[in-house]
């Protein structure tokens, strides 16, 4: 089976609020602020397609569009031992969102050619859109599932179990498939081994410009152009701590219920 | 933008090849040293740190658990050969466990660890035979084998050249008899690195190092010490009666015991000072942010001059310690002998160890003082630093014969 993993590098979201900066100028967060790591789900992902691969085989390519530092999420998924490493280097777009980036991966991917599985992390602890692998599913013209937890080989195709808002649900796939894997017991990511890591930096990285995949800056703006990013700030956090006060517990009961309601009346 | 695209690819080749060679200036960390440090960290956040309590608690930890583990991941043999599992890395990433180490919410597994990687293995790996590091470094490497080194008996700790365990020629064995104490994993131990006279000659003359299995008749665990701290590590009283072992067992040359040993030694205070200061780090950085919330008298307790104006110090101090540490490894990289810095290191690692914790538990009051919270623990853990691997005075006196100024037995 031919794997194609998406990884993704962001700020990383264990940062101490104290740290944390945004650069009001670019409407960024300050990347001096916060350390670079792979989003969480999209090492789930890779977990989950290492595990598929040492059950039925096959080969997982790892693709990552981001700046220099994005050769990061790439250098640890060969330490985990994925195949290969594609680098679609980010010339400086600071806002691709979910729409540029999209266009920009599904362009690397008919570049790789034909894959049977294509795996995202259900959203990214930056921006938390989530909908970059349904945007990508729909430039490759492939069906899309969707918060999935577990992925079985069998002989119709890739069993599929997903999390959806009112329970579970379970597909087949026969053909090549686009999913967005979230976290679960059983996709926690491995520790990579010492002598992997050694190897891993050892290893060729295909990188590619965006005119390598047949796009320019321009292009992938305009991609990008449907969202804008207005403002950013740090949301203020506020905390109030009340009583609530009666004289027997079915009035404190009754008081907070009421107390309860004006917060949510006042939000 | 008039870049081509072949431009645009060759600056992208350039900076990935930049990206994976560059180095922390003065230090010989690589972004593939960074990925191990992270490796190194979840292991401790998930395979040591939710687990310490009760292995304190116990007075015991599962080293073979734990060093199967951690041999699996790579950790065991980082400058080891490859061809008994080791890692054939520069020593950076010796420092760097080392300094991950730290974050372990106690001295007793970096200890036990630390024993394993740089204690008991390094003159079995430099000076010990193909067959004897198959047998006993191998296993080491892995994790499957637990392994403790003795030099330290009742009557010699300080003055290695004192000890009296003796291990006498008798055919293709040799026989030991003798006494080790305050010795670290040997309750679980499945061999032991001893020193041993193997000659009369006395002093620092006529001593091996010689391995022992601890399933060798003769050889005993006569008792598991009580200690002020680093309960999770065990230490051990140990004897040795008619204990024949087969003198392949001896590492490298007969009469070598001191030699291999000094040599051995300063791996071990350079490891060690390096987990001193990240663990120094860790305790002042967790000060800070005490300081930072608790008020006193209506201010945070860090906007007190003499409390900010001692944490900078302490910071400052432990700055440098790391800093004589990667020096320590810049020469032994060079080749050169880094005794004389390896000394100076391990002497400031003890003091500083010990200012850290009582300036530390201060600045806390009573909330340092309980043993719910970390503080109490380092208290205790870290005072060894002045008293293992060789006391503060043996340091000094170290120092001081490099310096010229000790007078001559
Ligand atoms: C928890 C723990 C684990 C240990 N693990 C091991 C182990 O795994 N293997 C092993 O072999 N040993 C081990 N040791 C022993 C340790 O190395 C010795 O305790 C240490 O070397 C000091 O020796 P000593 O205890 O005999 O003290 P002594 O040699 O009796 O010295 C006592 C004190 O006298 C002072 N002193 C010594 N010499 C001089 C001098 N020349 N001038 C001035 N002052 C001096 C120092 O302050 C020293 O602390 C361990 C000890 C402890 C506490």
């Amino acid at each position: 089976m031919k794997i194609l993993v998406c990884l993704k590098q962001i700020p990383d979201p264990e940062v101490a609020p104290r740290d944390f900066r945004l650069d009001e100028n670019n409407l960024i967060a300050d990347p001096a602020s916060a350390g670079l790591v792979t989003n969480i789900f999209c090492e789930n992902a890779l977990e989950t397609a290492l595990q598929l691969k040492e059950a039925a085989g096959g080969e997982i390519t790892v693709l990552t569009f981001g700046p220099a530092e994005a050769e990061d999420v790439l250098r640890k998924a060969l330490a985990v031992r994925a195949d290969h490493a594609v680098h679609v280097i980010n010339p400086g777009l600071l806002h691709p969102g979910s729409s540029g980036a999209a266009c920009v991966l599904s362009a690397a991917i008919r570049k790789l050619g034909s894959f049977d599985l294509l795996m995202f992390g259900r959203e990214a602890g930056d921006w938390g859109e989530g909908q970059t692998a349904g945007l990508v599913a729909e430039h490759l013209g492939l069906p899309f599932v969707a918060f999935v937890d577990s992925l079985q080989t069998t002989e119709s195709g890739l069993h599929i179990v997903g999390q959806t808002d009112s329970g579970r649900e379970e597909l087949t796939a026969a053909g090549p498939v686009v999913v967005s894997i979230t976290n679960s017991d059983a996709n926690v990511p491995r520790i990579p081994k010492t002598r992997d890591i050694m190897m891993a930096h050892r290893r060729d990285i295909t990188t590619w410009s965006l005119e390598d995949i047949d796009l320019t800056e321009d292009l992938v703006r305009e991609a990008a152009g449907s969202v804008e990013v207005t403002e950013l700030f740090i949301p203020e956090k506020d905390t109030t701590c009340e009583f609530i006060t009666g004289d027997s517990a079915d009035e404190r009961i009754d008081a907070f219920a009421r107390r309860i309601v004006d917060v949510i009346g006042s939000i | 933008m008039s870049t081509t695209a072949s431009d645009a690819r060759s600056d992208a080749a350039r900076s990935n090849a930049a990206r994976s060679d560059a180095v922390v200036p003065g230090t010989g960390f690589t972004r593939a040293h960074e990925l191990f440090r992270e490796s190194v960290r979840k292991f401790v956040d998930q395979e040591i740190n939710p687990y310490v309590d009760e292995w304190e608690e116990a007075e015991m930890f599962p080293a073979h658990e734990v060093f199967r583990k951690a041999g699996d991941l790579g950790f065991l043999g980082l400058s080891y050969p490859e061809e008994y599992g080791g890692m054939g890395a520069d020593y950076w990433y010796n420092i760097a466990l080392s300094e991950e180490l730290a974050r372990i919410n106690g001295g007793s597994i970096p200890m036990a660890m630390g024993v394993q990687t740089d204690m008991a293995t390094p003159a079995l790996n430099a000076h010990g035979s193909h067959e004897l590091k198959e047998r006993f470094l191998a296993p080491a490497i892995s994790g499957e084998a637990v392994c403790s080194i003795a030099v330290t008996e009742p009557g010699a700790g300080s003055d290695v050249a004192a000890i009296r365990t003796t291990a006498v020629r008798d055919g293709d064995h040799y026989v030991i008899n003798g006494t080790k104490l305050y010795i670290t994993n040997a309750v679980q131990a499945d061999w032991i690195c001893v020193l041993a006279r193997t000659s009369p000659e006395g002093g620092y003359r006529g001593m091996s190092l010689i391995i022992v299995p601890t399933d060798t008749p003769g050889f005993a665990v006569t008792k598991k010490l009580k200690k002020l701290g680093n309960w999770a590590s065990d230490t051990a009283e140990l004897a040795f009666d008619n204990c024949r072992v087969p003198v392949e067992n001896r590492i490298g040359e007969e009469g070598m015991g001191f030699i291999y040993q000094m040599e051995q030694f300063q791996n071990e205070r350079l490891v060690s000072s390096a987990g001193c200061a990240a663990g120094a780090d860790k305790i002042l950085k967790m000060t800070i942010e005490y300081c930072r919330g608790r008020e006193t008298f209506g201010k945070p307790l860090i906007e007190n001059q003499w409390i900010h104006f001692r944490l900078s110090e302490l910071i400052a101090e432990t700055e440098f310690l790391r800093q004589m540490c990667y020096h320590c490894v810049r020469k032994m990289e060079a080749g050169q002998d880094f005794t004389r810095e390896a000394s100076m290191a391990k002497l400031k690692a003890g003091r500083l160890a010990r200012e850290v914790a009582d300036t530390c538990m201060q600045f806390h009051g009573g909330m340092g003082y309980m043993e719910e919270y970390p503080l109490a623990r380092y208290y205790r853990d870290s005072r060894l630093w002045s008293i293992g691997a060789g006391a503060d005075e043996v340091m000094l006196g170290i120092i001081a014969k490099f310096e010229g100024i000790a007078p001559g037995r």
